[in-house]
């Protein structure tokens, strides 16, 4: 009998110990995160805008294939030696059949063509009044496209677009 | 005799690279090695200090690489120990005043008569920290258990592995307080190893000590009770290949902590 009491005290005064132990998140935790996101940064020249545009573009592209939990993606750069590794865990809730695959597949490609017709139409817009002057003009948009980066992909594109149209209609 | 050269570097400023070069240096020469250091902090030399030798410069490197004065001359002897020898840095120079291949050459030279020749770097990554590694084939990374000293030395090793010359580098620790890390204050030594996936060659523990034996000018691995003095002596020895463990520095000291012990083995023993 006194054994157990004796126990139950014990064990008392440990889970009081345990209670002022976990905090919430303490100071090495925190350090130890921010670190490693830093220097994940540092590592790679990405900033926390382009990873989460990674993230974004990588969730696009593989939720074509399969379901999975898009907000539990964890996306991690590992270092081993002198080998760094792209770590992407997803947990996927359920693999998609062939007909869904293919459906978002011609889905997408709809989307692209239209898309890019739109972009072809704005494309000649701009080129149209500056015949002689498409060379000072494109070094102008490049240097105040900097901040742009989206466009001037998307109207290169465009153009290779453009020409392989052209030489199918021939 | 072929001496190794190793460079002994952080990123960061303040984290003890000096004093880590200090004690090694001088924990080496106790242990029967032929030992030089080489301070190439041209303008913020301190490494003279450390040693308590700084009454005792006459020539600096700057003199030997503009041909003032012969290598030998300007290789200052430790007050105790013969063994250990200072190549001190010029205090009126800048970076500028020797060159990467001034330095390579130098350090062949001294190979000849020393087993080890230690080589303080300056702080930061700019033309200091790439003469300091121009002539040495191993390093230390010296770092602390804080964010800023991390994210320096990453960059660090980074520059390091780049270096072809560079056959292995090691990290050190140093400043590391036991009691912050039990309370999940401070990164801990593991937590340091894994972020940056390097080896450790040592872990210090903050030590009053080390500022009243730099005051003194004495290195505190010739204190023989010290605790940061004699994780100094197991750095030289793993450098010289043996095996030894790494100090236990998790002794629970605090009175909660032994109020908890002693439940906790009240419970064990129960069992």
């Amino acid at each position: 009998m006194s054994e157990n009491i004796l126990k139950e005290l014990c064990n008392k005064v440990l889970s009081l110990f345990k209670q002022t132990e976990s905090k919430e998140e303490n100071a090495k935790d925190v350090a130890c995160n921010r670190l490693r996101v830093v220097l994940m940064q540092d590592r790679t020249n990405l900033t926390p805008e382009l990873l989460q545009r990674m993230r974004k573009e990588l969730v696009e592209l593989l939720s074509k294939y399969v379901e999975m939990d898009k907000d539990a993606l964890e996306l991690n750069f590992d270092q081993e030696g002198d080998q760094m590794a792209l770590m992407l865990s997803i947990p996927v809730i359920r693999a998609k059949d062939e007909a869904e695959i293919e459906k978002a597949l011609a889905k997408e490609e709809e989307e692209e063509n239209v898309e890019n017709e739109i972009e072809i139409t704005e494309g000649n817009d701009e080129n149209e009044p500056s015949d002689e002057e498409i060379g000072e003009r494109e070094e102008a948009n490049e240097a105040d496209n900097d901040d742009e980066d989206e466009e001037i992909e998307i109207t290169e594109d465009s153009e290779d677009t453009e020409s392989s149209e052209d030489t199918e209609e021939k | 005799m072929t001496g190794r050269v190793i460079v002994i570097t952080s990123g960061k400023g303040g984290v003890g690279k000096t004093t880590t070069n200090a004690n090694i240096g001088t924990a080496l020469a106790r242990a029967g090695n032929k030992v030089v250091m080489i301070d190439t902090d041209l303008g913020l030399r301190n490494l003279d200090l450390l040693l308590g030798l700084e009454n005792r410069i006459v020539y600096t490197i700057v003199d030997v690489v503009e041909e003032r004065c012969k290598l030998k001359q300007a290789l200052v002897k430790d007050k105790k120990n013969p063994n250990l020898c200072l190549l001190a840095a010029a205090q009126t120079r800048d970076k500028t005043a020797v060159t990467e291949e001034q330095l390579k050459d130098i350090c062949e030279k001294l190979k000849k008569d020393f087993d080890f020749i230690l080589v303080d770097c300056p702080a930061g990554i700019e033309q200091g920290f790439q003469n300091a590694v121009a002539g040495a084939t191993e390093a230390i990374v010296v770092t602390t258990p804080e964010m800023s000293a991390v994210r320096d030395a990453d960059r660090i090793i980074g520059l390091l592995e780049a270096k072809e010359e560079i056959e292995s580098y090691k990290l050190l620790i140093n400043r590391v307080r036991p009691n912050l890390i039990k309370s999940n204050d401070m990164m801990s030594v593991e937590d340091v190893v894994e972020i940056l996936s390097t080896d450790l060659i040592g872990i210090i523990p903050e030590d009053t000590g080390i500022i009243t034996s730099t005051n003194k000018g004495e290195p505190i691995v010739n204190e023989e009770k010290s605790l940061a003095g004699m994780a100094y002596r197991n750095v030289a020895q793993r450098i010289m290949g043996e095996d030894v463990p790494f100090l236990n520095l998790e002794e629970e000291t605090s009175v909660v902590a032994k109020v908890k012990k002693f439940f906790s083995n009240l419970i064990g023993k129960e069992k």
